[in-house]
């Protein structure tokens, strides 16, 4: 059954609908979680909600789609038969015409649109060293050029495109089961990842973050803070480590998506108690209640909804990566600090000497800091590696940190190790700069490789 | 007729087929042409984006561009009725009608107005004139200029003494201040002050004033900046005390909490030392005020204005409402009012131990603390003043043209006062507003202004990081009049200012999407055409030499040593250095080089106003013309002045800094005609 009530001003909706029952948001596993099997995506006019249209007809699955700043087109997810893997298309949303734009073996979600004709995606990577997960990737929207920006032993998944051009991702580590929820946040080359927001732990953040025209991010996490558990989060752009506000805690029920619409209201995917599948309907951010049903079909769940409308695309970041150069440089100011001590930085003996830094299954050695807790290193490209440090003895005293990468030629600057994320570095000029930078992995005694100057 | 029809048809045709013949070569030529000056290869082929709004003179340049009021400081009548308004660029001060938000009268003033300050009882204005280092004195009944008082060099800012028979006059380029005894209208007494003075305020108690300086005081090369705040006493009328004010820079202005226990002083905390490798994480510039306690044994404490993922560039004035509740912080970068709550403040000073206080001098999230409200203004806030009630603050929107009213209960504008400039904004003007503003950097974290106050250099050294980590360190170079000396940075890389402002310029410095064609035009024709330099009113200004100048200048030119030698023609000083822009615009080597440069050649930078341009060379090492020499050429490498004794050399400084703009040089055919051009190898 379907049904639909609307008021005057709203636009076209694109929404995902999975098979109600087979949906299950809190699990781990991409299929129940994200991409049931025989998802679809509908197109409909919400005055009309007879009209509902299928656009994904010829397709075994598909979902998740985003539209691009021109509102005529949207790329997508799908499948064309059961055990093909997903890939990604795109479809004019007018008349439905669509092409495919990658073909490879395995599962590429979550698409976006970047400026100038390229799109970003998450692709799952097989890989023996690192762990196989899923990895962003960009490329032209005709399927060309596709690159792997992303290197972690981590799932990147259900990104957005912020205003200012980076990438915003759920992000989850393969390698630890009990860790918290994190989003990550990026420039679209792969360059400065960063955590942007990092929930409680044992939670999970179950949709994409969506930004508001007045500087917020809304998300959808199994808080377990209301009686339904899956709760809609508020924080801001500005300082989203430190403004996380749960906007439905006091209402029962899941919810599983929201979509901010430009006309100022809201539409959230929501599951009442007790009821079997997830509706579209609005909601009022600022009492934090929900408002009338917008569209449901009680034989499947709304996971998603998107505008089809024209909107502001982000800005075109530029990109420091040359896949000519090999390295990156990292330059942490002093690893000594880890943030506000009483009676200063220094009041612990146990001062570091040297930073190590790890690979996944393996060490790639260990340098020497400088006298001011500076080091300067350069350290191959793509590769994901972590950093701790020791004292005089070879004993660990901090970290190591979450993994990292360098893509080829970027520049790094950290403040201290496993600081507060707010800080910002004393102006001074680290003494770890005055000399070359030390090689990683250590045993590398020369890399020969293109000298960028960027300016 | 048919043999005309036939004719005209010939004609037409020889047209058609010339023009299919001729338009696509010059297609072809004004596409590279365009390639070669924008350094990218689909900027738009339009002539008149760089033909026209690039015209500094003549007829086109007045018609094409527009003399805009550019309201900058601002001062309120006792009754809140009447406004006076410093007019920067048209020389004028502005009287406003609070109540019925309009422009009443003009009064002409001396070049280049900077502040207004009122008498207690409301009967004369003190305008300083920064570029005719005046002091204009208006009566406030006639609406004229009743005297005009002697300053020092670039008179800034303003404050009477408490018993209103003195003026103190901030003389920003000398850097000190003019004590002037209004009775007389004579200077009395000289105080140095910090490096580019500029805002002056009385303490609440009328006992003393505090100055706030621009630029870093001197200090050992790799060090972090410290910057003055000058304490006078005006009992005494001497200098009290110098606070030292570390790592900040750029303080342009100060206000005290009614009850005189705090000051407060907007300021920016550069990170010129560390790598400039990325604009996050407040790697380049963070935005703060200064809290200075009024006690004995009071701290300096500084706090940040910003925010993890935005900032708030270029604070410049500060005003604090009557019940000293509230301040308000122009910023006038992004187009901001920070609203601070001070009760919020005060119980963060008292419940934080110093150490940690100092530990938040650096951390992004500590303003939600005291920041209740940002308000959007028009574009570039500058000075500010508070009604007397402290329920209205009057903001100047200096490339606006116009006054904005703020409520400072609801804390939103509820008024503007248009000024009666132009109406339209030139392609210049908005120019103006693209270097001012900083949304073209990510996050707003510094706009061109930051590093290129008024257009010209902070006086500091950055570490760009754009091969390397801690190499080719370079010091900023001055916009004024670059258009004429191509090529551009120290290493003459950018052959124009498009090349210099585009890709490259969003990939190493902004870190942001590069400017739109549309802009980048803009700011190039507002640096090409609107950026004068400020008259030598120090050491030229009339043109006339002194004797010791000319002497000076016969050095500069001279072809052969004190011993007769001829001086090899790459080694004379007006074989780089030829006006009028004192550059041949050609790369060098003045064996400047340090360790820790890759191998390059020099752009020879211009030499005009060079005066007001320390410290010195690419690496930022000389802090004096004198040191160029004394300590950083070897061996005659930069010039052949080995041979000089120390009065040749003072000689020759004294003629370097009586170079004033290019302007002055252009007609000077015969010392042109002297120099050949020099080809360098």
């Amino acid at each position: 059954m379907l049904s639909c009530k609307k008021s005057q001003d709203e636009g076209v909706l694109i929404l995902t609908k999975v098979p109600a029952g087979s949906y299950d948001p809190a699990s781990r596993e991409i299929e129940s979680w994200r991409y049931a099997p025989g998802a679809q995506i509908v197109m409909v006019d919400p005055v009309r909600p007879a009209s509902a249209r299928i656009l994904t007809g010829d397709f075994h699955s598909a979902c998740y789609p985003e539209i691009s700043y021109d509102g005529k087109n949207m790329v997508f997810s799908a499948k064309e038969s059961e055990n093909d893997p997903w890939q990604i298309y795109e479809m004019e949303i007018k008349n439905g015409r669509y092409r495919k734009v990658t073909s490879f073996k395995t599962d590429c979600l979550d698409p976006v649109y970047l400026p100038a004709g390229r799109m970003a995606f998450s692709r799952y990577t097989e890989n023996d060293t690192v762990r196989s997960a899923y990895s962003i990737y960009t490329g032209n929207l005709d399927g060309t050029n596709i690159r792997q920006v992303t290197f972690g032993p981590y799932e990147e998944l259900a990104t957005t495109v912020l205003k200012d051009g980076r990438f915003l991702c759920v992000h989850r580590n393969k390698l630890s089961e009990n860790l918290f929820p994190v989003l990550e946040v990026m420039r679209p080359d792969g360059t400065k990842a960063d955590m942007f927001y990092k929930g409680g732990k044992d939670t999970r953040i179950i949709s994409r973050a969506r930004q508001t025209g007045d500087g917020k991010l809304w998300f959808v996490e199994t808080s377990g803070e209301s009686s339904g558990g899956y709760d809609l989060i508020s924080i801001s752009y500005n300082r989203p480590l430190h403004s996380r506000i749960n906007l439905t805690k006091e209402t029962s029920g899941n919810f599983n998506s929201v979509l901010p619409l430009l006309s100022g209201k809201t539409v959230v995917s929501y599951c009442p108690e007790g009821s079997d599948h997830y509706a579209l309907y609005e909601f009022d951010a600022a009492s934090g209640s929900l408002g009338r049903l917008i569209f449901e079909d009680t034989e499947y769940s709304i996971t998603e909804a998107a505008e089809a409308t024209k909107y502001q695309r982000p800005k075109k970041l530029p990109s420091e990566v040359d896949m000519a150069v090999k390295t990156g440089l990292l330059l942490c100011q002093d690893a000594n600090f880890t943030g506000y001590k009483p009676g200063g930085m220094n009041t612990n003996n146990r001062m570091a000497a040297m930073v190590e830094i790890l690979g996944i299954d393996t060490t790639y050695g260990a340098v020497p800091v400088e006298i001011d807790g500076s080091v300067y290193l350069k350290i191959i490209a793509d590769t994901p590696f972590r950093i701790r440090t020791l004292d005089k003895n070879g004993n660990v005293i901090a970290g190591p940190c979450s993994y990292i990468w360098l893509r080829p030629n970027e520049r790094r600057g950290c403040v201290g190790c496993h600081e507060d994320p707010e800080t910002v570095p004393q102006n001074r000029i680290p003494g770890a700069v005055r000399k070359d930078p030390f090689i990683i992995p250590v045993h590398v005694t020369e890399i020969k490789e293109k000298t960028v100057e960027l300016e | 007729m048919k043999r005309r029809l036939i004719k005209l048809s010939i004609t037409i045709a020889v047209l058609i087929i010339a023009g299919l013949i001729i338009y696509p070569r010059f297609h072809r030529w004004a596409r590279a042409h365009v390639n070669s000056k924008t350094a990218v290869e689909d900027h738009p082929l339009n002539c008149l984006s760089c033909h026209l709004s690039t015209q500094k003179t003549g007829l086109l340049s007045k018609l094409i561009n527009a003399k805009y009021h550019s309201p900058f400081n601002i001062a309120l009548s006792n009754d809140g009725k009447t406004l006076y308004v410093v007019a920067e660029e048209s020389n004028k001060l502005l009287v406003v009608n609070t109540e019925k938000s309009k422009v009443t009268g003009e009064i002409e003033v001396g070049e280049r107005p900077h502040t207004v300050i009122l008498n207690n009882g409301n009967t004369f204005a003190y305008v300083s004139c920064q570029w005719a280092d005046i002091v204009s004195v208006i009566d406030l009944r006639e609406l004229s200029v009743e005297n005009t008082l002697k300053t020092g060099n670039g008179p800034a800012g303003l404050a009477l003494s408490a018993d209103e028979k003195s003026l103190y006059v901030v003389n920003s380029y000398t850097s000190d201040i003019s004590v002037i005894d209004l009775s007389s209208g004579r200077e009395r007494k000289r105080l140095t002050a910090g490096n580019n003075p500029t805002g002056i305020t009385m303490s609440p108690d009328k006992s003393r004033l505090y100055v706030t300086s621009r630029r870093s005081l001197l200090v050992p090369y790799g060090d972090p900046v410290v910057c003055e705040l000058t304490v006078i006493d005006d009992n005494t009328q001497r200098i009290e005390e110098r606070k030292d004010v570390e790592s900040a820079y750029m303080m342009e202005n100060v206000d005290f909490t009614p009850d005189g226990r705090l000051a407060l002083i907007p300021l920016i905390r550069p990170k010129n030392l560390v790598p400039s490798i990325q604009v996050e994480r407040g790697f380049m510039m963070t935005n703060g005020f200064g809290v200075v306690e009024q006690k004995p044994e009071g701290r300096v404490i500084q706090l940040l204005l910003d925010e993890p993922n935005e900032y708030f560039a270029d604070p410049f004035d500060i005003e604090i409402t009557p019940d000293g509740k509230s301040a308000f912080i122009s910023h006038a970068g992004v187009n901001r009012i920070s609203v601070v709550d001070l009760d919020s403040l005060r119980s963060l000073l008292e419940n934080t131990p110093y150490e940690k206080l100092d530990y938040y001098s650096n951390h992004l999230g500590i303003s939600s603390r005291y920041v209740v409200k940002r308000i959007p203004t028009g574009s570039n806030p500058k000075g500010m003043v508070m009604s007397p009630d402290g329920k209205l603050l009057y903001v100047a929107e200096h490339l606006e043209d116009r006054i904005s009213v703020i409520s400072t209960e609801s804390l939103e504008t509820v008024n503007t006062i248009d000024l009666g400039g132009p109406r339209r904004i030139t392609v210049a003007r908005r120019g103006r507003r693209i270097l001012n503003n900083a949304g073209g950097t990510f996050q707003g974290q510094y706009a061109c202004y930051t590093c290129h106050p008024d257009a010209h250099e902070d006086g500091l050294v950055y570490n760009m990081a754009s091969k390397d980590m801690g190499r080719n360190l370079a010091n900023t170079q001055s916009l004024r009049d670059i258009g004429d000396t191509p090529p551009f940075k120290w290493n003459g890389k950018n052959q124009t200012i498009y090349k210099q402002d585009g890709m490259r310029f969003s990939t190493v410095l902004t870190r942001n999407e590069p400017f739109a064609y549309k802009d980048l035009d803009a700011l190039v024709a507002y640096i090409v055409t609107g950026i004068p330099y400020p008259p030598n009113l120090l050491y030229n200004p009339t043109g006339e030499l002194t004797e010791i100048q000319k002497r000076g200048k016969i050095l500069f030119e001279r072809t052969h040593d004190n011993y007769g030698n001829e001086i090899p023609e790459k080694n004379r000083c007006i074989t780089c250095h030829p006006p009028p822009y004192y550059t041949n615009k050609s790369f060098e080597d003045a064996g400047t080089l340090l360790a820790s440069d890759d191998s390059m050649l020099f752009d020879t930078p211009h030499l005009n106003n060079i005066y007001a341009s320390p410290p010195y060379l690419h690496h930022g090492l000389a802090n004096s013309l004198e040191e160029i020499w004394t300590i950083y050429s070897h061996n005659d490498s930069h010039g052949t002045v080995n041979d000089f004794t120390k009065i040749q050399l003072n000689e020759l400084i004294e003629y370097l800094r009586s170079l004033r703009g290019p302007e002055y040089y252009k007609e000077d055919k015969k010392l042109q005609a002297k120099v050949k051009p020099y080809k360098n190898h």
